[in-house]
Order: C-alpha cells, then structure tokens, then sequence
C-alpha cells in the first residue's frame, strides 16, 4: 500500500509507528530533527503525543504526514507538510530520518522530491519552505540540491550543546520547481537506488 | 469591506442573523433553496449560528457577507457556501430578501464583488453556483455576467410539487475578466 | 446479505475491514473520492471513516462481494435529501483485478437497485473525472444520463481536469430483474484472494 513510490523509499501511511517512533526521539536523530532538542521520553508520553496529533487531525488540522519506507522495507522516518495555507498556497515541510543508516544515499532526497511533487502537483500550491540549524550542513545540502534558496538567516534563534545556533529558512516557489523527474535524473537517484538497492523496477 | 455601485458587502453581524427570521419565512427562500417553503423559529435558527459558527475556523470553511444598499439597508446576503481548499474550488449562495431588491442590478452587483474577491483574495480557481430552471432571473444574470452552463440535473428538485432541473454554472480564473470589466460591459450604474 | 446476480451485498466488515486499510490508499479509492484531498490514511483514519458511514444517517457504505465470497470493493450512498429524495452514489473496486468487470456493473446495479426500490429515491446524482473512463463506461451501461461538464473542476497531477456529470432518475430505471435481463451479465471466473493477514494485536507491521 503505498501513496508515492519512489527510488530509494515510499511515502506510506502512518500506521503501527509507536516502536519506530520511541526509538527515534530517544536516538541521537532526535536533535537534529528538533534544532537541538533532546532528552529521554518515555513510551506513555510518546502515546500522548500520537493521541494529539491524531486529535488535531479533527478539528481541519492542515498538515499532511507521511512514514518514509526504505524499499528494504524499514519504517525510516517520516516527512511531511506541517501546515498547508490553501489560501495563500504554501506549505511548510520538514522531515525526519530517525535511522541513522538512511541518513545519506538519497533517501532524503528521494522523499523531498516526492513530497515536492505532492505539493506543487496534487495541492496547486505556488511555494514551500522550511527551516534548519546551521550546523546541519547535511539537511542544507539536501534542500538545496532539490530547489530551495536560503532566504533568511535567524540568528540565534536556537540552542543547541550549550551554544545558541543560527536557524536558516530556506524556500522554493513553483516556477523553480523543474519537476522531480528533471531532479531525478540530475541528482544520478536511479544510480544511488540501484547501488544500494540493487535495480529499480 | 468590498464597496460596490449599488451595494456594499459587509461582514454578517447580528442585524443580518435577527432579518433572516423574516427572509427564511419568506418567498425569497423558496427561490434560493429551489423549492423549500421553511417554516422556522428564532430559536431554531439561534441554534442554526450557533452550530455554524463551531465551523468558521476550519481551513474549508466559506465567507459569508452581508449585502446591504449604500443607504446602509441590510437586504441580504452572498456567499462562499462550500469551499474546497485543495481543489481552489469555490461554491457561491446568495438570498436577497426583500423583493423590492431583486432586480434592479444590486444581485448582480453583490455577485460580481464576491467572484472578485474569490479570484484575487482567496487565489480560487474556479467559482460554481446552482440554481434551478424556474429561475429566469438567476440564469439571465448568469449569461449577462459571463458564468458558463456546465450542467442541468434533471429533476434535482421539487417546486410547488412540480420537478425542476438543476442547473450549474462556472466560470474559470482565466475567463474572468474583472468586476470593472465586467460592470463595464453590462452597463451596470449607481442609481441617482 | 442481499443477493445479486454476480455479486452479493453485505455489511462493510470484517476482511472488508482489513482489506479497506489497503484500499483506502490506492488508486481507485481516490478516482472514486475525487472531492477529497488525497492524502494517506492510516489505519485509525480508516476505521473512523467506516464508523462515521455506519452513523452516517443520510448515507452508507456497503460492501459487495463475488459468488465465491471474494470480496470485491465499497457501494457508497450518501447526501441524501429528503425534500427531494435525492442521493449521492459512487463506488470503488478494491480489488483490482474486478475493475471495469460485470461483477463491479453488479455492483453499481445493486447499488442503485437498493436506492431505488428500498430507500425509495427519486433521482440518483454520480459523478466521474472524465479521465476515469472505467467509471464513466460502468455509469452509461448502467442507464445514467449525462447531464454536464464541470469543466477544469479538479486538481489533479499537475493540472485541473473535468467532472462529468450523470443523473438517473426513478422513472428511468426499469428494476434491477428488467435490468439484468437487457444485459448478459458474465461472472469473471477469478480465484478468490488469499485471506487477509490480521495484524497481531500489539504495534506489528502487516508485511
């Protein structure tokens, strides 16, 4: 079952995400994820934290989430629009790779690129952007290789290790979205795929 | 709020919700529900607002407006009934209430400020309303104004025991050229 | 279980249940929900779908299932007006391998058949992107009247596509036995699927 197949993962449904999910916000991924953040939690807090986000999702909660599945079938994390302003048409996204193996080779990238597709193709919107932590040259890398331009530099806007960390904001709109196939191909994803996946259907 | 030639929209304040006890009661209402004759009570309708307004901060839910003369008489009302967001797709409702406004230009006033609004505020990409083929009035303002018959359900709805069609226009972003242009045309003017 | 000639109708449960957290994100539940905004549903989204049809007044989800107990996809109405006696119906095959086949016609025939002659309606509205071409055939040989085209009315994968329009009406329908008896229905002859595998109650992914 699956709502947008790509090369090197799928962007699958929500579902049985408890255990990968206790395991991600306790794992070193967390901080990443959340600029800085982190800490033990526990399994009745991550229950919470599924039960509201399942709540909001009632009362015309906009986001839109999905897991990120490997093609070797492992739940590695998920990605998705945290919010979606039909009105104005742009959405804000972010992703999360909790299994640490996944975190190069293109699976971040596969997914963003499907995500974007999702965005522009089915929702008709006209910009996405998102945010990260300076330090986090690898998520920089990323967004940048599928389109998005720095726009604006938050100085100190987080802490993380003691340290107040810059946050960047990044955003890409429609007209430089090329379109993921004309992404794909530049990127050479077919060829990651097949390395480490073996060939692509 | 949209400043019009005959007609301003304004928000839907609780002047507009106390008349509606008169216009559902009314003729007008058997015209814009295709065929409805309600009968209801102010509490009745108090507990229709009230479960309405549990609605208004979805990200799907309309606009509705008020209508009222330049003299500041409340006559109705237009609005965005149903929208759905993802489609960019708007549907549009509208009662004038008294008779003594319909025709007279200050429908098709109202309506041509609020597909403005649909395409420029809220980035709509199609606007759509319904009516039945009883209502010559509506489809004669429909053509005036440049909406497109896209469908007619047949026997969609019952009209003093008699099967109307029902009839659905649209018009697209791309064929909309404006209010100003629109009015222009049509030779629409303030009276006096 | 109401019985039909290629296909039987019974309550949306059980591997219907299971197989619907399958279903409900493929493509032909989206083709059929085309007023929804696609997006996943996870399995707690889809059991609250099934239990919001189930007290759902004004419409329903049935299934429908070939002879052998196979099931095979969800008759929906819904909307209903009951100034007008007006409904809503639409379908989908969950099961691919029916899709265009006379069991999904059944099932469409069946559909309007308990509309019409058990909830008394007077007029049937359906609705099909005009790129489903599947749905759209389905609806003409089961008697709907195209009435319009919604034109560029849905944003779908990169563009906005056209509504077609259908409407039956109480009067055009002959009954489903006239019905049946004016097309040769054929049963498709398919092997019953595997069972679903019920995920183990504590978190397993389904493989």
């Amino acid at each position: 079952m699956t709502i947008l197949k790509g090369l090197l993962v799928d962007l699958v449904p929500m579902n049985a995400f408890e255990d990968k999910m206790y395991a991600f916000w306790n794992n070193e991924s967390r901080q990443w994820a959340f600029m800085g953040e982190w800490g033990p939690v526990s399994r009745a807090t991550i229950k919470r934290i599924i039960e509201h986000r399942r709540e909001g999702a009632a009362h015309g909660y906009t986001g839109v989430h999905f897991i990120m599945r490997a093609r070797d079938g492992e739940t590695i994390g998920t990605i998705g629009l945290n919010w979606v302003n039909q009105w104005c048409r742009t959405a804000s996204t972010g992703a999360w790779i909790g299994e640490k193996d996944y975190w190069s080779g293109g699976h971040g990238t596969d997914g963003l690129l499907l995500l974007m597709q999702y965005a522009f193709d089915w929702l008709d919107l006209r910009r996405m952007d998102l945010e990260t932590m300076d330090i986090n040259r690898r998520a920089q890398q990323n967004v940048e290789r599928c389109g998005f331009r720095l726009e604006a530099r938050r100085r100190a806007a987080t802490f993380v290790d003691g340290k107040p960390v810059d946050t960047l904001v990044y955003g890409i709109l429609r007209e430089e979205w090329p379109g993921r196939e004309a992404l794909v191909n530049e990127l050479n994803l077919r060829q990651r795929a097949e390395k480490r996946y073996g060939k692509v259907e | 709020m949209l400043q019009g030639l005959l007609v301003d929209l304004v928000p839907y304040g609780q002047v507009y919700r106390d008349l509606e006890h008169t216009w559902r009661n009314h003729e007008a209402s058997f015209w814009s529900s295709g065929g409805d004759r309600p009968i209801v009570t102010h509490a009745e309708l108090r507990t229709h607002f009230e479960r309405r307004a549990e609605y208004q901060n979805r990200p799907d839910a309309g606009v509705t407006f008020g209508v009222q003369t330049k003299d500041g008489t409340p006559i109705g009302f237009f609005s965005i009934n149903w929208l759905v967001p993802h489609h960019r797709l708007a549907m549009l409702g509208a009662r004038i209430g008294d008779p003594a406004y319909w025709g007279g230009g200050y429908g098709t006033d109202a309506l041509t400020l609020l597909v403005d609004y649909a395409f420029d505020w809220m980035d709509i990409h199609k606007v759509w309303l319904g009516t039945t083929d009883a209502n010559a009035r509506v489809q004669r303002q429909m053509e005036k104004v440049g909406f497109v018959l896209e469908a007619r359900n047949r026997d969609e709805s019952l009209m003093d025991g008699v099967w109307v069609d029902g009839l659905l226009y649209g018009i697209l972003r791309d064929q909309w050229p404006g209010r100003a242009a629109v009015i222009e045309r049509i030779g629409l003017k303030a009276h006096r | 279980m109401i019985e039909g000639k290629l296909v039987d109708l019974v309550p949306f449960e059980d591997d219907f249940a299971t197989y619907f957290e399958t279903w409900m994100n493929e493509e032909p539940w989206f083709m059929a929900q085309f007023w929804e905004r696609r997006e996943p549903h996870p399995e707690d989204v889809v059991k609250k779908y099934i239990e919001k049809m189930e007290k759902n007044e004004r419409g329903a989800l049935i299934g429908f299932q070939a002879k052998n107990d196979d099931p095979i996809g969800g008759l929906i109405y819904d909307h209903e007006w009951s100034r007008v006696r007006k409904l809503d119906v639409t379908w989908f095959v969950g099961d691919v391998r029916y899709e265009g086949s006379d069991e999904a016609l059944d099932g469409l025939l069946m559909l309007v058949r308990y509309c019409f002659e058990v909830r008394n309606s007077h007029r049937l509205d359906a609705s099909a992107l005009a790129i489903d071409t599947t749905r759209i055939n389905l609806l003409e040989r089961a008697g709907f009247v195209h009435e319009g085209t919604l034109r560029q009315h849905i944003r779908w994968n990169g563009g906005y596509v056209d509504a077609e329009v259908y409407g039956l009406l109480e009067t055009e329908w002959p009954g489903y036995e006239a019905k049946i008896a004016s097309i040769d229905l054929q049963p498709s002859g398919l092997e019953p699927k595997p069972k679903p595998e019920k995920k183990d109650e504590k978190n397993g992914e389904k493989k």
